[in-house]
């Protein structure tokens, strides 16, 4: 009888966890009602021992006469049986309700369509929770719909479930199993023919009880570790109950600004006509410059990524200047600029500064941190929005004849990376177009022109997608795209010509309007970055600029010095420029899955420091460990000098001694029977290891003065002193095996105790609670032969454990 | 030890009375070679008002150490030998018709003495057996209505044989119950034997036994005794190993309430004899067994597999943790 209630309970316990979903509790109690009809159908089918498919036939009726009770009483006969009026009400409201799904986002408004469709769902799986459980009998695949209905809000809500919640959904499927299992049990012992006779139905539990308090603890324990060891280990996923992530909002919704916008919702954004500011800036030389907010240096054939982060506390932009420019040979002649930039109130969630490429100092309010390899700025706690910022950038100011000397060694061949099932006709073209450079920079400047003109490339923000095929499709058959397609492919063709390249996400210089230079949202852009050795990175601009591309592009100057041979080496171009454009473009990075982007940010731990991904990763996560091995040693190093302490402040010195003694011995494994007395330990230790006579000495002083205090009327004037009880250890230690002595410092056996005592103690508290219940219930309603059926086999089975207990080295007899 | 004004005078008497009991002990000694532990124990149990019960084969000496501490004190001794054919009124007394003063007389019987050393108790019908456990009990002895309190100090030795042999009546277990230890004498060491052989082969050493103590000594010890502290961890203690034996699954029938007081009652006494004014764990750990293994019957698992009670008790206070700070 208990299962049909069990699995209405779980659903119930299920469905507290939609809470996120709705505003005020209407939908609570409708979907209470729902559970409550549907697991009373239940009952009443077992308590009449109908056929397991009487209830799901039944139950549907049940629910609907509840529903039209509920939503369409105006419209039924007697409030209750539903008419042809109420059914089409019944109807419309839930039309409504998909509608206002579509329309509203969580959390949704009490309407009652909504509460009507999800009233409808949470019956739904509490007949399936009943068909499964009580039905079939499979109480474990009941699992599967309360599932699913768990999923609903895991799925719907970006913020994570509250733990609370899912401690009690978590009960609810615990209970249903427990119950499940009990009730399996209890027909074992059944007579065959009196199935609900009582008489024999409380001879068969006394076994079920201890059986179910044993699965009730191993339930608990599991929903304890559950929810506690994914709160003890950040580093498994980004987790919300921290919020390590550096998040940079790409995800947010609205109407805001700000690349997040333009990446997530692409197709919308390139239609949209407003073009808010993001920021502003005044620069010392009054020159625009590209201001960069990601460099994705990882390309993994479908989209480019980001190495994760590293944001050591010494990289605070606070703490001085910036770690050194990557390959910028000291003493190279830099031009010096200052910008003070000031972002908007109104952009979206942003934990990334836009800087200009390479800053040297950044004067900003917060945390800000520095990534060393690509000069990133970042926070995991503060946004750019509203941010007011002074930054100092050192642009390198290469020659020609510097650049053609460059080599371009790579910082590490990370950045001539490239994926396999690369096209290889991109391979090929990338030959062709620079066959006549001579030197890296040559090629990468001959690619910029091939790009901007050569090519005869068309700047369509239509376009969409920087993979491998995407890749392909750009550069080989439509040869149309925007600054994405432009950036990535420049970046994939300088790989492959051996200059390391990166591709960088940001703004362009803006207009100037006044004093000021504006950068608006369609001013977002992204552009490669080729590495010269002793000049560092170098921007370049393949995107066709002006009227006909991204209109605040710059080709940046160094690589525009006449090269001697530019030849359209160029297949055949495939069709003149439609000059497409206009501002209707907001650019920015479009991933073929722009949310990539969010979670890949998401997922860098920054505050962990993964710097090189695998060994640190690896390296961090031992030294967790070891951290985590080491405490049982430093919890009994604490308890010895607590001990040594109040030794040295009382003068008997209390039980300190003694309970260091204990533990010193436990921790050697010297411990006797727990019906040891102090003297008869004492003559043990003595005899058994031998002591010296000093330190029998120092151990009869421990024992006799433990011994006074504890039995004695008046203690003895005299204590034991620590050095007492060092001696005693240094006398002991050799004694015990070489792993003896190490297991007595790194897993002290006393500690390890104490933490199981502790487990026992909370398990007993569970147990006492459990007690009570039954209590409480036979106490209220349970007839007096049952409860003194109770007793007998409580005492039966306190004989029985006495039984089994008597090998075991302690009486455990009491404690029943 | 603090010395201070109110407390030296349990301690001087504590020294008193170990000083005394090491006389006895010395003079029991001087009869019974080798035997320390179990001529400790009688005097514990004398000290502790309680009676023993002396049990093993015959002709170990079980009746000289009897004789022997009834000798060293200077106190009535009386002995009887139990027979299947002893009545109870042999023991108590009975009223005898005076011809003379044309009444009846209350004539003692053996009871009437300090120290009352039966003999081979468990020859005599459980009728007459009944008789003396009676009297152990309640220190007194009622004849035809009349009641007459026995001396003081009280102590009955009885030996018996141990109860597999023939022509013996095994004491059901309420009497059992009524002495405060059961002791086993065993077969002396060869050394002890070999010296026992020059000692007795010449003449009977208990002859020449002079009393060391009176009496009044002796029950001034027993006040002694008294005093003694018990903590209230130790009883906890003492109560735990007497429920242990309650609820042990290798006991058909735990020690009695009674058994409890015996235990502590000799621990006091056990401690006063080590020189100490307090009683600790130990005491009762060295007592347990004595004191309630006679009580005490093993189940039919344990007896199917030769566990005594004495082994059983032994476990049990291995078992049942020392209470620490109270």
């Amino acid at each position: 009888m208990r299962l049909p209630v069990a699995a209405g309970l779980a659903t119930a316990a299920v469905m507290i966890t939609l809470y996120p979903l709705f505003e005020g509790g209407a939908w609570f109690w409708s979907c209470m009602g729902a559970i409550l009809v549907t697991t009373l159908t239940g009952v009443a089918a077992s308590r009449l021992g109908a056929r397991p498919w009487v209830a799901p036939a039944v139950t549907p009726v049940t629910v609907l006469l509840y529903m039209t009770a509920v939503f369409a009483h105006e419209e039924a006969w007697l409030r209750v049986v539903p008419t042809k009026d109420s059914l089409a009400l019944l109807a419309e409201l839930l039309g409504n309700g998909f509608e206002d799904i579509q329309r509203y986002a969580a959390p949704v408004p009490p309407h009652a369509g909504i509460t009507l469709l999800t009233a409808g769902g949470v019956a739904l799986i509490a007949l399936l929770v009943d068909v499964f459980a009580v039905r079939l009998r499979r109480a474990a695949l009941a699992g599967l719909p309360l599932l699913a209905l768990f999923t609903v809000p895991a799925a719907v809500i970006t913020d994570p479930i509250g733990w609370p919640a899912f401690v009690i959904a978590a009960f609810g499927y615990v209970g249903l199993l427990v119950v499940d299992g009990r009730e399996r049990l209890s027909r074992w012992g059944r007579a065959v023919g009196v199935r609900r006779s009582s008489g024999s139905a409380r001879a068969a539990t006394p076994d079920t009880e201890r059986l179910a308090l044993s699965g009730k603890r191993i339930g608990v324990t599991a929903i304890v570790l559950a929810v506690l060891v994914p709160a003890a280990l950040p580093t498994l996923s980004p987790d919300p109950l921290f919020g390590f992530g550096v998040g940079n909002g790409l995800g947010g919704g609205g109407g805001n600004i700000g690349i997040p916008d333009a990446i997530a919702k692409l197709g919308g954004q390139l239609r949209q006509q407003t073009n808010a500011t993001v920021l502003t800036y005044t620069s010392s030389d009054d020159v625009p410059r590209y201001l960069r907010i990601y460099s994705l240096d990882i390309f993994d054939g479908t989209k480019w990524t980001l190495a994760p982060l590293r944001g050591r506390p010494q990289d605070r932009v606070s703490e001085g200047p910036l770690p050194p420019v990557p390959g910028l040979r000291p003493g190279a002649p830099v031009k010096r600029a200052e910008m003070r930039i000031t972002m908007s109130e109104d952009i979206d969630e942003l934990h990334f500064l836009p800087l200009p490429y390479p800053a040297r100092e950044v004067e900003a309010d917060g945390d800000w941190r520095a990534d060393r390899t690509s000069l990133m700025v970042f926070s995991t706690e503060d946004q750019a929005a509203g941010m007011e910022y002074r930054v100092v950038t050192d642009e390198p100011q290469p020659t020609a004849e510097e650049l053609n000397a460059a080599v371009t060694l790579p910082e590490s061949d990370r950045y001539l990376q490239l994926p396999d099932g690369l096209d290889p006709r991109v391979a090929a073209l990338a030959q062709r177009v620079t066959a006549d450079a001579t030197t890296p920079y040559e090629a990468a400047v001959a690619l910029q022109r091939w790009f901007t003109g050569e090519g005869r490339f068309t700047y369509d923000l239509r376009a969409s997608g920087s993979g491998a095929q995407a890749l392909s499709r750009f550069l080989l058959r439509d040869r149309a795209g925007y600054c994405e397609q432009f950036a990535g492919a420049m970046a994939v063709m300088a790989r492959m010509l051996g200059i390391p390249a990166r591709v960088s996400i940001g703004y362009t210089g803006g207009t100037k309007i006044g004093d000021e230079w504006t950068v608006r949202t369609h001013d977002a852009h992204a552009w490669p970055e080729l590495f010269f050795d002793g000049i560092g990175w170098l921007r370049f601009e393949p995107t066709p600029a002006g009227a006909a591309g991204q209109g605040t592009a710059q080709v940046p100057q160094y690589s525009l010095p006449v090269t001697p041979t530019a030849e359209p080496s160029a297949g055949p171009s495939q069709r003149p420029s439609s000059e497409e454009e206009d501002s209707g473009e907001s650019a920015g990075p479009a991933r073929p899955n722009p949310r990539q982007l969010d979670r890949d940010l998401d997922g860098t731990a920054v505050a962990a420091d993964p710097g090189t991904p695998a060994a640190v990763k690896i390296g961090l996560g031992v030294a967790a460990a070891l951290a985590l091995l080491l405490l049982p040693a430093a919890a009994r190093l604490l308890v010895r000098r607590r001990r040594l302490r109040r030794l040295t402040r009382t003068a008997a010195g209390g039980h300190a001694a003694w309970a260091e003694l204990r533990d010193t011995l436990t921790d050697l494994g010297m411990a006797g029977d727990p019906g040891e007395t102090p003297r008869a330990l004492g003559r043990r230790i003595t005899e058994r290891y031998a002591l010296q006579a000093q330190a029998a000495e120092s151990l009869a002083r421990v024992v006799t003065s433990e011994e006074r205090l504890r039995y004695a009327p008046t203690p003895s004037a005299s204590g034991p002193v620590a050095d007492d009880l060092h001696r005693i250890r240094r006398a002991l230690a050799p004694r015990a095996s070489r792993w003896r002595r190490l297991g007595a410092v790194f897993a002290p056996m006393s500690v390890l105790l104490r933490v199981r005592r502790a487990g026992e103690g909370a398990l007993d508290v569970f147990d006492r609670l459990e007690g009570l219940r039954p209590r409480l219930w036979r106490a209220s309603g349970g007839t007096r032969a049952r409860g003194t059926a109770t007793t007998a086999r409580r005492s039966g089975t306190a004989s029985a454990e006495g039984a089994g207990s008597a090998k075991e080295p302690t009486l455990t007899g009491a404690r029943r | 030890m603090a010395v201070t004004p109110d407390v030296t005078d349990p301690a001087a008497r504590l020294e008193d009375l170990v000083d005394t009991a090491h006389r006895i002990r010395n003079a029991i000694e001087s009869v019974i070679e080798g035997k320390g532990d179990v001529v400790r124990l009688t005097l514990t149990v004398l000290l502790a008002e309680g009676h023993l019960l002396i049990e093993d084969v015959p002709g170990v000496g079980k009746t000289m150490l009897a004789k022997a501490l009834a000798r060293s004190i200077d106190c009535p001794v009386k002995r009887v030998q139990f027979t299947p054919d002893l009545l109870p009124s042999d023991i108590t007394g009975v009223s005898a018709y005076n011809q003379q003063t044309r009444e009846f007389e209350f004539k003692p019987g053996p009871v009437f003495a300090n120290i009352v050393v039966g003999d081979e108790i468990n020859r005599a019908s459980p009728k007459t057996q009944s008789a003396l456990l009676e009297c152990m009990e309640e220190h007194q002895v009622t004849v035809d209505g009349v009641t007459y309190e026995l001396e003081s100090p009280f102590m009955v030795i009885a030996t018996q044989n141990p109860i597999e042999m023939e022509g013996t009546y095994p004491l059901p277990e309420a009497q059992r119950d009524r002495f405060t230890a059961k002791v086993a004498m065993g077969y002396p060491e060869p050394a002890a034997e070999l010296e026992m052989l020059d000692v007795h082969g010449a003449s009977q050493p208990l002859d020449k036994m002079e009393p060391v103590a009176t009496t009044a000594e002796v029950a001034a010890l027993i006040q002694a005794v008294r005093a003694v502290y018990v903590s209230p961890p130790v009883k906890r203690y003492a109560v735990d190993i007497v429920a242990a034996t309650r609820t042990s699954p290798d006991l058909r029938l735990g020690a009695s309430p009674r058994a409890t007081l015996h235990l502590v009652r000799s621990a006091r006494a056990h401690a006063a004899l080590s020189g100490r004014d307090y009683v600790i764990p130990d005491d009762l750990q060295d007592l347990a067994v004595p004191v309630l293994a006679h009580r005490l019957l093993p189940s039919l698992e344990a007896q199917g597999q030769r566990r005594h009670p004495e082994q059983i008790v032994g476990e049990l206070v291995r078992r049942v943790p020392v209470p620490d700070a109270a």
